[in-house]
């Protein structure tokens, strides 16, 4: 990974220290024997039952694994299966093949399909719920449900793309698993390396983004992102992105007569290892470089897109969507910004601080293709 | 009353039995259906009780009776049965009791078998309340979870009010009502869209989550406010059994037997308005206890509405308990979500019924 911690400068920056500020503060050193209390990402203070032994989480499980390392498994007896097994399969084969023991947890439901069960989860007695902002807004009924028995609930948000919950969510699950200081350094290295980028894209120009899910292929617009998820990351990357004016905050196709009236000077399409999406960009651990570039030709050949300035100057990317929402979400970031100035990101390698990332704090093997370009430049 | 009541018995001259006197055929016919809802009330306290004893933590029953007689000092399973399942269980009987009657008593007033509160916006209209809630409630004093039923229950009655208000016009007939109902449908549907394109992502969800019908959000404070609106308007209606009953002759022969149509039909509209609100607003959205439960109904103990509208408060709670079971024991471990289990297990159900009431005729 490289360094060059650059100046620290702008309103913005200062404006999100100043928020991490009291969650950082609020977090006493842990100390595993004793019941602590920690804020968490939504500014609730929660307090820990010690030791913790039986914890149900239904979100960013690959988080909690990056924070508190394989062991912190063995203290989990239910999870929100789907989320993982489901929605991203290729990551799940390769975490359960790594933790035998996630075949074993109980599956208590997930929030998107409102198969999560309040009942299921409390016959598992746990002393720890973990939820996602999310879920803890639009069950508010069933969390009450939850906590009427006593049973804490930790809210973790990496979902906002905001560093301040980003590092309160760390730092809490960092509390859960009893790694405070695992959790302190993957912190610090979010808001170093998000600070970073910062420094590097100020004063800078901001050219022109238009990025999209690519789940169905080529032939639908998909989803596009308004200051939420990409769209935030478009803009910590220093970029503008063309469907602010278009889209209402949060997510929905832009009109394709709009993206090229937006003129992009740079394109992202999102890929994954989506089941039953023949047309689907493919993207993640299980894809080598052909094959992410294979589904992410026909995007070239949509009708006028030869004339947009990003098609031309070669400026076709693929990222791997669950980069977002996640806590190496910095790298995703890091990629766009290279793109759009690469002479202010020619130390920097993406694809290689996402594999040091595997290496030092996950325990499954970096491969596959994450974030590419159409073609190789110059060929 | 004495007319409507001639009335009302010479609709069941079909019941007369051959050989006894018309009004001893109509007591028999009286005492079977009477037996019919009893027996339906049999099948739906068994229903009420495999409700408690299923779910997906799968207890043995001997703990579920064990918390429910109030021996087990166990917090986790006292609060499965006693927070969980037992206001789901109660909950599905209320709400299914308050939608069954509404339904009954709409389609009774507008003499059309599609009317119920789904198809007359009235669910609709409560659906707009929440949401509007969930987009700008923040600003409101009460909590989140009181806020939205209110609102929903309220735009329950301005939906009711907006169908009630066409029947005030002159000359309004039970057709226009039906029509103002559908377009009250779409003008909520529509309200609802622009609501949730105008939604962040967040609101977006927990608008579809209220929309989507569910039992879960159950509580015992929240049965026994459904169970004691559905107390207070059941005698109100049963009060009016005979006029509604003489309604199915149509408005002007109804009127000639001293009723007074117009009156009634808005008394009984405010009625549906409660009742629909109360039950609408803790549950969301479910659509089809209203419209099938009184044809149930109506099928097995006929158009009298002194056992219409019982037995449609009677079928509405079975289909519902019935389905609140089968959501639990289709993939066990987990919970179906009721709204597509009442439609898939009613509606060949009520195909059976249809086929087999036709083949007797």
């Amino acid at each position: 990974m490289s360094s060059l911690p650059g100046r620290h400068r702008g309103a913005a920056l200062t404006r999100r220290h100043a928020l991490a500020l009291p969650f950082l503060a609020a977090l006493p050193r842990a100390a595993r024997a004793a019941p602590q209390s920690i804020t968490d990402a939504v500014g609730r203070v929660v307090t820990l039952k010690a030791p913790l032994e039986r914890i149900v989480t239904i979100f960013s499980y690959e988080e909690l694994t990056a924070i508190g390392g394989p062991a912190v498994w063995d203290r989990v007896v239910g999870i929100g299966r789907k989320q993982w097994a489901g929605y991203r399969a290729a990551n799940w084969a390769r975490y359960r093949a790594a933790i035998p023991r996630l075949d074993e947890l109980a599956d208590v439901g997930i929030a998107d399909d409102k198969s999560f069960s309040v009942e299921r989860t409390l016959s598992l007695r746990p002393d720890l719920l973990i939820v996602h902002e999310f879920a803890f807004r639009s069950m508010a009924p069933l969390m009450e449900q939850i906590q009427a028995v006593g049973v804490p609930i930790l809210v973790i948000d990496y979902n906002a793309q905001d560093p301040a919950k980003t590092v309160a969510s760390t730092l809490a699950l960092g509390a859960v698993a009893g790694m405070p200081d695992r959790a302190r350094a993957l912190a610090d290295l979010y808001q170093d390396r998000m600070r970073d980028i910062a420094a590097r894209v100020t004063g800078k120009p901001a050219p022109c983004v238009y990025i999209e899910i690519g789940s169905a292929g080529a032939g639908t617009f998909g989803n596009t992102y308004n200051n939420v998820m990409w769209g935030r990351m478009i803009e910590a990357a220093g970029g503008t992105n063309i469907a602010k004016d278009n889209i209402p905050i949060g997510w929905a196709p832009m009109a394709p007569e709009a993206v090229l009236a937006g003129a992009p000077d740079f394109v992202f399409i999102l890929g994954s290892s989506w089941t039953n999406m023949p047309n689907a960009v493919r993207a993640g651990y299980d894809y080598d470089l052909e094959t992410a570039r294979r589904s992410l030709a026909p995007y070239a050949e949509r009708p006028g897109w030869s004339a947009l300035p990003a098609i031309r100057a070669g400026e076709l990317h693929v990222i791997e969507t669950g980069l977002a929402r996640s806590l190496p979400d910095w790298i995703a970031t890091q990629y766009i910004a290279k793109q759009l100035n690469p002479g202010a990101f020619a130390d920097v390698d993406p694809v290689e601080s996402l594999r040091k990332y595997h290496e030092t704090f996950l325990p499954i093997r970096f491969e596959g293709t994450w974030m590419a370009r159409l073609r190789s430049p110059g060929a | 009353m004495d007319g409507p009541i001639a009335v009302a018995r010479r609709l069941n001259q079909k019941r007369v039995t051959k050989d006894g006197s018309a009004v001893d055929g109509w007591r028999a016919a009286n005492a079977r259906r009477i037996v019919t809802i009893i027996l339906a009330g049999c099948g739906l306290a068994a229903c009420l009780a495999l409700d408690v004893a299923t779910g997906p933590a799968m207890l043995p029953i001997g703990a579920v009776i064990s918390a429910l007689t109030g021996s087990s000092s166990d917090p986790m399973l006292n609060a499965i049965v006693w927070s969980l399942r037992l206001p789901i269980a109660l909950m599905a009987i209320a709400v299914g009791a308050s939608l069954g009657i509404s339904g009954a008593v709409m389609q009774t007033i507008l003499n059309n078998p599609l009317a119920s509160s789904y198809t007359l916006g009235i669910s609709a209209g409560a659906g707009f309340g929440a949401a509007l809630v969930i987009l700008f409630g923040a600003a409101l004093p009460l909590p989140e979870i009181w806020s939205i039923p209110i609102a929903a229950f309220a735009f329950a009655g301005v939906a009711c009010a907006l169908v009630a208000g066409v029947g005030r016009m002159r000359g309004a007939t039970p057709e226009l009502l039906v029509l103002a109902g559908i377009a009250c449908l779409f003008l909520f549907q529509a309200l609802l869209s622009l609501l949730q394109f105008l939604a962040s992502p967040e609101a977006l969800q927990q608008i579809v989550f209220w929309l989507f019908g569910s039992l879960l959000r159950a509580s015992l404070g929240k049965v026994a406010i459904v169970s004691l609106v559905l107390a207070i308007v059941l005698p109100m209606l049963l009060a009016d059994a005979w006029r509604l009953t003489a309604l199915q002759l149509g408005d002007e022969r109804a009127g000639a037997l001293g009723v007074r149509v117009r009156s009634l039909r808005l008394r009984a509209f405010v009625v549906v308005s409660l009742l629909t609100g109360a039950a609408v607003a803790f549950v969301g959205t479910i659509g089809f206890i209203g419209l099938v439960a009184p044809h149930i109904a109506r099928m097995l103990v006929g158009e009298d509405q002194r056992h219409l509208l019982p037995a449609s408060a009677v079928f509405g709670a079975l289909l519902l308990s019935a389905a609140s079971v089968a959501s639990k024991l289709i993939i066990p471990g987990t919970v179906f979500p009721i709204g597509i289990v009442t439609a898939l297990i009613g509606v060949p159900f009520f195909g059976w019924l249809v086929f087999a009431t036709g083949r007797r005729r």
